[in-house]
């Protein structure tokens, strides 16, 4: 009788720390929505075309190393570097960083490009894998080629592009995004409004399902696949909500490593990319963060809400489970190796704001979710389950969670005008309702999963299925 | 135990209908939004139909287009001048400007314009300027000057932007002046200068004189609009004791080209103690074959990094520096490299 009162309280009590913090979180997640929709308003009213064209009329506009970190890359690094030797920015570079891949990446390239061996002097304030060899295009003056041993991870990759590139900005890219024709010239204003700027994030958006004609987009079309069409609803509310809120405090602590142009003497500075980071990109950009605030500097790191890039999403679940426990693993270390600014009012808003909310939010989501479905499930066997509250909970977070994806969509719908189609809204929103039948739940699944594998030390970054674009 | 459920459910059902309300509003939101901006898209198109082939007509001096633009009813009016305006911001040609100028004010821009001017809408001043600027209306030119000190630092660039576009020589004064204002971004305030060319080069130069504490900013700005009249003056700054003044005039001097004096002042801040003033010594050198330039440049091959690789790129440039590359291409060090670079570069045929 003592232990079914004793687990009726450990319940009840439980479901009312789960509701709570659903609530809470849920509730925060809608805070968020009028500050990203105004950061988002400002922006657009500040970034008009008028403002754009400034980057046209500048006598000297900065150069940019575009540094593409390859491996294993055979079926998309031709268009990749096609599309970006035609960017609208003509003062760029482009540094594709071969790293030891065991496919054809590097033939590819030099069939292409008309690559040949040839000396390029530059100085390692990063230290990396050793390099190989350099090549240079001779049809296209501003490609450069770093052939390296492998490094084990991105970040030795684009450490050795960084080293390479003699720009004053360098723009670290995945091997298979794609940008927008405009997408530098729209990303370097930041930089030339305000010298404090040290790095710019760009909106990511899932390629899978577009039309992809010479390494642009040509069409745009909502993912075939129920897999890919969720994660354009999960990317949509993670960059039109979370991190144009974080913008709009200055406390951006991602920029996603499929698009963030950096000024590279301050990447130099902080030592570049951690190899032996796992979320390396949220890693950098905490670092640049901390580091200017620790000097008492100024910094700025800025999110631009339009769409710069689009890059593949996994298609199977096989592939998907293993970047999300990657993701996982990443924050977790993340947050370890940063534990001393959570909380620190010395960082500002990050210390006190914008990573505890990661800590508490994005860190304790998953187990807590996980953690109720088993303690209901622990509770219905022993006959404890109040049904009428637990449908009310689920219904509530359910609900709740799909307001903050509605809202995510209306300002994806005023910053990108994608899926804007007629034929574009049913799928939209059964997406937005079938995602909570199940995919979000696995999802949450593997983030516990990666909390597993993080404190079992378990690591490696797993592979993913990669599809030539055309 | 139940009691505490029991109020734990009576408040999860408030919290039920909050939810639904809630998500009801967000979906409503999106399917408003996507049905205005439908209906928004299709009344631009049909005016677009309507007007484009009018606009163009106009602006080739069909004076028949532009009267019938002129008749068009006034709700209609905010489309036309989109068409009408909205290409000058990439198309400059004083022709099509001159046109646009001549078509705008029997379409009531002007009015508009002004009362847009006059909002308590920072966006709509701004645009306003925009507008101003981008059809050159210099009759405007005081009141874009005097929205430099608006309260809203939008309004301030844009009117930046505005006078960028107006280029005109009453206005320089007050962008020569607002070269030190950091409330304005640094990029429009370096185009802007940059429009007037030389015009602004000599206002720049007295401003300099009497105002020794920006000197580095003037040094920067003559970079992007200096002539050969500015030398004397950037020489005289290499040997200033701030660095970043030193610096930035011998960065100048790397754009105008520099004169024996220049030259041998150059060749001097090699030695400088300052990394980035022997960089921009280096780079001020480039083209230069007198004054054993290419002997003392071969000398900062092996200095730090951003020295060396402009003192490789200035010895690229000259026969003599060639010499002194070549004499170094044997070795195995990062100089070596350098010089190995600079010659296969000099040969390749791009």
């Amino acid at each position: 009788m003592v232990t079914a009162t004793t687990a009726a309280t450990v319940i009840v009590a439980f479901s009312l720390l789960v509701t709570t913090y659903f609530v809470v979180w849920n509730l925060a997640q809608i805070a968020m929505c009028p500050v990203a929709a105004l950061f988002l308003w400002r922006h657009q009213q500040r970034h008009s075309q008028r403002a754009r064209a400034l980057v046209d009329r500048l006598v000297a506009p900065p150069l940019v190393s575009i540094v593409v970190p390859a491996y294993n890359e055979e079926l998309t690094i031709v268009d990749s570097v096609r599309a970006l030797l035609a960017l609208e920015y003509e003062s760029r570079e482009i540094v594709v960083v071969n790293d030891g891949s065991s496919d054809g990446t590097l033939a590819a390239l030099r069939d292409a490009f008309q690559l040949a061996p040839a000396p390029v002097a530059f100085a390692q304030p990063i230290e990396t894998a050793a390099i190989c060899g350099m090549y240079r295009s001779l049809a296209e003056p501003g490609l450069v080629v770093v052939d390296k041993i492998n490094g084990g991870c991105k970040a030795d990759a684009a450490n050795a592009g960084i080293n390479a590139a003699s720009g004053t900005l360098v723009l670290i890219i995945d091997a298979d995004t794609v940008l927008e024709a405009d997408a530098l010239s729209r990303a370097v204003i930041p930089f030339l409004d305000d010298p404090a700027t040290v790095a710019v994030g760009g909106n990511i958006a899932i390629i899978n399902g577009c039309r992809v004609e010479r390494g642009r987009i040509a069409a745009v079309e909502l993912p075939s696949s129920w897999l890919a069409a969720f994660q354009t609803i999960e990317y949509m509310r993670a960059f039109l909500l979370f991190r144009l809120a974080c913008a709009s405090v200055n406390g951006v602590v991602l920029i996603s490593g499929a698009f963030g142009l950096f000024r590279r003497d301050a990447v130099i500075a902080v030592g570049g990319y951690d190899r032996t980071a796992i979320g390396e990109d949220m890693d950098l950009t905490i670092r640049l963060q901390a580091h200017f605030r620790r000097r008492g500097e100024p910094v700025r790191i800025e999110f631009d809400p339009n769409p710069l890039g689009w890059t593949q999403a996994p298609e199977d679940w096989r592939s998907l489970r293993s970047q999300r426990c990657r993701w996982r693993r990443g924050l977790l270390q993340v947050l370890w190796r940063h534990r001393r600014l959570i909380g620190n009012v010395r960082f500002g808003i990050l210390g006190i704001g914008v990573l505890p909310y990661v800590l508490v939010f994005d860190g304790l989501g998953a187990p807590l979710e996980i953690g109720g479905y088993a303690i209901t499930g622990g509770a219905a066997a022993l006959g404890l389950v109040n049904w009428q509250y637990a449908r009310v909970l689920l219904l509530v977070s359910v609900l709740l969670s799909m307001a903050v994806t509605f809202v995510a969509v209306l300002l994806s719908d005023v910053a990108t005008r994608r899926y804007m189609r007629g034929r574009d809204l049913v799928p939209l929103l059964e997406t937005i309702v079938l995602e909570h039948c199940g995919y979000r739940q696995v999802n949450s699944w593997w983030a516990c999963v990666g909390t597993v594998q993080a404190l079992s030390g378990k690591g490696g970054w797993g592979t993913m299925k990669r599809r030539s674009f055309e | 135990m139940n009691a505490v459920a029991f109020r734990a459910t009576d408040v999860d059902s408030t919290l039920m209908w909050f939810a639904v309300a809630l998500a009801t509003v967000a979906a409503a939101l999106v399917l408003v939004e996507r049905a205005v901006f439908a209906l928004q898209q299709v009344r631009l198109r049909r005016l677009e139909r309507r007007y484009a082939p009018l606009v163009l007509r106009a602006l080739a001096d069909d004076t028949a287009a532009a009267d019938e633009l002129a008749a068009s009813p006034p709700r209609h009016r905010l489309a036309i001048l989109r068409l009408l305006i909205v290409p000058l911001i990439d198309d400059r040609d004083p022709l099509r400007i001159e046109r646009t100028r001549a078509i705008v004010p029997a379409i009531a821009f002007i009015p508009t314009a002004e009362r847009y001017l006059r909002s308590w809408r920072w966006w709509r001043r701004a645009l306003a300027l925009h507008a101003l600027g981008l059809v050159q209306a210099r009759d405007h030119t005081a009141a874009i000057v005097a929205a430099l000190d608006d309260p809203n630092a939008n309004v301030r660039a844009a009117a930046l932007d505005a006078l960028t576009d107006l280029c005109d020589p009453a206005s320089l004064q007050a962008v020569a002046v607002r070269l030190h204002d950091p409330s304005l971004p640094a990029g429009r305030r370096a185009a802007a200068l940059a429009a007037f060319g030389c015009k602004g080069e000599i206002f720049l130069l007295d401003l300099a004189e009497v105002d020794a504490a920006h000197r580095a900013n003037y040094a920067s700005a003559l970079a992007l609009c200096g002539t050969a009249r500015a030398r004397p003056a950037l020489a005289r700054w290499t040997e200033d004791p701030r660095a970043e003044v030193s610096a930035a005039a011998l960065e100048a001097l790397a754009r105008i080209g520099v004169d024996g004096d220049a030259a041998r002042l150059a060749i001097a801040a090699l030695e400088h103690k300052d990394a980035r003033v022997r960089a921009m010594a280096a780079q001020a050198l480039r083209g230069w074959a007198g004054d054993d330039a290419a002997a003392h440049l071969a000398g900062h091959l092996d200095d730090e990094w951003p020295v060396a690789l402009r003192a490789a790129r200035a010895l690229q440039s000259s026969p003599a520096g060639v010499v002194e590359l070549q004499a170094r291409t044997s070795r195995t060090d990062l100089t070596g490299v350098l010089a190995r670079q600079m010659l296969w570069q000099g040969a390749a045929q791009w």
